[in-house]
């Protein structure tokens, strides 16, 4: 039976989770929530998830929200193997410190730049906003350096997952420049990589990123 | 005191003694169970012992105070270096040489560097958990604990920060009333989550405890009214009682954060 699946697909956290999806082979039932038109505040749906937010998975008897746990799950769960998200405590500890980074830290900063233009007290980011948003990315481009994916392992985990849909995300609305190469390379290597990349996240981010720009005004 | 024969069994014995904490069992090789004076002997010198790992740390911090929780809980000993946050001591080349994002906390053990606190609880309870209690296996009950560990990350801690930091650290002039209802908002949700069982997973303390206890704590020392909130009053006098280092692994620090944001806020 496929499990059902809250989202929207403007949602990086949301496409981490259809990537993960496909990459374990798990069928989803995709229910579109509309978020633009806070379709999420309806009572039908906060008696599914009280936080209301997207994506939550229902699967039978669990519901389960916050998309990097969502991608751990279906991998722990759905894995043919553990290569996604490896069992060894060492291994697993590098891709959970990843997933951490990338909702404490990158998300978090880009959470903060985004929040006054969605919220209309501002046209466009602050320079301190987007100096910490560039700190993070010079981070993760350090990550990056010398390793073939995200948590320094040579194969796809949720680690490389999760980030993709946000970092990619950045980039189409125009935050990751030229001179973050490993930043760069790794995104041209997770696109060949992943299973239906294009399909699952591709649209999703064009849309993201038109959407940032149409908020965004220059003065 | 010590025979000519003892001397020369401990040069042979003493490296194959390992350690893993002063507290947890020691595991000596057959040599040392062949001449049980011996093996006395060497629990007594104690001189080889495998490093303790390094933890860098700050008491105010509540992600470094979960860690000290979860080590108390598996019995694991740290080497502590405290850096001073305030006073800059994290942009010290040394430690920017260990973690390029010199945040805390930081758990060095051997060649293995690890940041991010929540993974460092998960790890010390995966790696040095005597039993899987604190991160049970079982896929429902680990999910909800990761799912807990993130929206304290994501949601509660995170309110509290853009509540607080701003007046603290960023030089505003007062508190947004704003914020503080949306970090009420996160409370009564954890209230929620609260319901029915005792602990933040079931009746039985996780590292999901270790973290929002951290968190919640420090919200109550800092004046944050929690009267709304009865679950999550109750557990948190639940885990103050059972938590077994608590005072010193987590009140000390919540309190003096708590001195430090009341002249602020």
């Amino acid at each position: 039976m496929p499990l059902d699946l809250y989202y929207h697909p403007v949602s990086p956290y949301c496409r981490s989770v259809l990537l993960t999806a496909r990459a374990v082979g798990v069928d989803l039932n995709l229910k579109k929530i509309d978020l633009f038109n806070k379709e999420q505040l309806k009572p039908e749906f906060v008696a599914v998830n009280p936080q209301h937010t997207v994506p939550t998975l229902v699967d039978g008897d669990l519901t389960l929200w916050e998309s990097r746990v969502i991608c751990t799950y279906l991998v722990n769960k759905y894995g043919k193997d553990d290569s996604l998200y490896p069992k060894d405590p060492k291994a697993r500890a590098k891709v959970d410190a990843i997933l951490h980074f990338d909702i404490g830290t990158l998300a978090a900063r880009w959470a903060q730049l985004i929040q006054p233009i969605k919220s209309g007290k501002a046209k466009k980011p602050c320079q301190e906003h987007v100096d910490k948003l560039h700190e993070a990315l010079e981070w993760l481009d350090g990550f990056l350096k010398g390793v073939k994916f995200a948590a320094g392992t040579d194969h796809v985990t949720v680690a490389d997952l999760v980030l993709v849909a946000n970092v990619s995300s950045y980039q189409a609305a125009g935050f990751i420049v030229e001179h973050y190469v490993n930043i760069n390379s790794w995104i041209a290597k997770c696109k060949q990589a992943m299973d239906g990349y294009e399909e699952l996240n591709g649209e999703g981010v064009k849309s993201f990123g038109d959407f940032v720009k149409s908020m965004i005004k220059d003065e | 005191m010590y025979s000519t024969l003892n001397y020369l069994l401990l040069f042979i014995a003493l490296p194959l003694t390992v350690h893993h904490s002063i507290h947890s069992d020691t595991e000596h090789r057959p040599i040392a169970k062949i001449y049980p004076r011996l093996r006395s002997n060497v629990s007594n010198l104690c001189v080889t012992r495998v490093k303790m790992p390094d933890f860098y740390y700050m008491d105010l911090s509540a992600p470094c105070r979960s860690v000290m929780l979860t080590a108390k809980a598996v019995g694991l000993d740290l080497n502590m270096k405290m850096l001073n946050l305030m006073a800059g001591e994290q942009m010290k080349p040394e430690f920017v040489a260990i973690n390029p994002q010199h945040c805390v906390p930081t758990f060095v053990d051997g060649d293995f560097v690890l940041w991010e606190s929540r993974p460092i609880c998960t790890y010390l309870a995966s790696k040095y958990g005597k039993d899987e209690s604190l991160y049970p296996a079982d896929l429902k009950t680990r999910a909800t604990i990761d799912r807990l560990m993130y929206f304290d990350m994501g949601t509660l801690y995170f309110r509290f920060g853009e509540y607080v930091y701003p007046v603290m650290f960023r030089g505003a002039d007062k508190p947004d009333p704003e914020k503080l209802e949306k970090l009420q908002e996160a409370l009564g949700w954890l209230n929620g989550f609260l319901e029915g069982h005792d602990y933040a997973v079931g009746n039985s303390i996780t590292v999901a405890d270790h973290t929002l206890v951290a968190s919640v704590s420090t919200f109550e020392a800092t004046g944050i009214d929690l009267s709304k909130h009865p679950n999550v009053v109750a557990w948190l006098a639940r885990c103050k009682a059972n938590m077994p280092g608590y005072k010193q692994a987590n009140d000390q620090g919540a309190q003096e954060f708590g001195k430090m944001a009341k002249t602020k806020l």
